[in-house]
């Protein structure tokens, strides 16, 4: 039952704190996020299995968060609320070639950052982009004018 | 000008929304931040604590965690100082010191070895008057253990109470 627990609210802590830290550092792998993202699988698996080196451990462990994922597909799917509180919303960045510094700000960024995001893109400066929206996966769509 | 389909200028740019504001995402970072500062302040253990129980035959001082987390490796100190003879000197250990604990060892080995009551009972025979006699408890907290135990340490000379030293342990997930 323990490992169950643990798995549960590990998995519930590691959601809270991906949304907190900023959607950027999901999909950029730069120094610190990389490190952030390479130690805490190997620091949460301390927490869940302790000294289980059961395959049964890894059974119940692994299943846990299987249907975590799958409660957390289904509730995000079928509540736009829960969708918002889980996953966040998409943030306009640039408008018609004109940074929306807000919401730069607001995720840590400056138009440096997404004229790099550009380039990866094909598009050459930030003054051909009519929308460049920061999807909740971390990722930048652009639309060009 | 309009925003891409599914996106509003109100929501997706002007954040508006009382959920969508900065203020908000910074209050939840303050989340984490206690977490360290509270870890930083051996909150959640295991830094040892050092207490002393002294009576006029001998004092007893105690150094091991008031504070750790399931799963934990730690050694406890126990301290004798005789000011006059101890003919028997015994320390008797609260069951927290045993329960949800795996005891790996024991450093000097007790003469006798005991229960009392759920309590262990371990006797350190002769300690003279000026001596000091210390003993070591290695102990690691079962991963499944969580609470607050009672660790009270009693010194006797033979069956004659000495010394008790109340103390709690408070076992985090």
């Amino acid at each position: 039952m323990d490992i169950v627990l643990r798995a549960a609210v590990a998995y519930v802590f590691i959601i809270f704190m991906l949304r907190i830290i900023g959607r950027r550092e999901l999909s950029t792998l730069g120094p610190s996020d990389l490190v952030l993202l390479v130690v805490m699988g190997d620091l949460i698996q301390n927490g869940v299995t302790q000294s289980d080196q059961s395959v049964t451990g890894v059974f119940l462990a692994v299943s846990t968060f299987a249907m975590l994922t799958v409660a957390m597909s289904f509730l995000t799917f079928r509540s736009r609320r829960a969708q918002t509180l889980i996953e966040g919303e998409p943030l306009i960045l640039v408008e018609n070639g004109k940074p929306v510094m807000k919401n730069l700000n607001a995720e840590r960024m400056n138009i440096d950052d997404v004229a790099e995001e550009a380039r990866g893109q094909g598009i050459e400066s930030v003054d051909e982009i009519k929308w460049c929206v920061l999807e909740t996966s971390g990722t930048m769509s652009f639309i060009k004018k | 000008m309009a925003a891409p389909q599914a996106l509003t200028l109100k929501t997706h740019r002007d954040r508006q929304n009382w959920w969508q504001s900065t203020w908000i995402r910074r209050a939840l970072l303050l989340v984490p931040l206690a977490l360290v500062v509270l870890g930083l302040a051996n909150v959640f253990g295991q830094r040892p604590v050092t207490t002393v129980a002294s009576a006029p035959a001998a004092r007893l001082t105690v150094a091991a965690p008031t504070h750790a987390r399931s799963g934990l490796v730690y050694a406890a100190r126990f301290r004798i100082d005789a000011a006059r003879d101890l003919k028997n000197a015994t320390l008797v250990f609260a069951p927290g010191w045993a329960d949800g604990y795996t005891v790996n060892g024991e450093a000097p080995q007790p003469l006798t070895q005991g229960s009392n009551d759920g309590s262990l009972v371990f006797g350190f025979g002769h300690v003279p008057a000026g001596h000091r006699l210390t003993f070591w408890l290695s102990l690691q907290i079962n991963p499944t253990t969580v609470g607050d135990h009672v660790q009270t340490v009693t010194l006797y000379d033979g069956a004659t109470r000495i010394g008790v030293m109340h103390r709690d342990v408070v076992i985090f997930p």
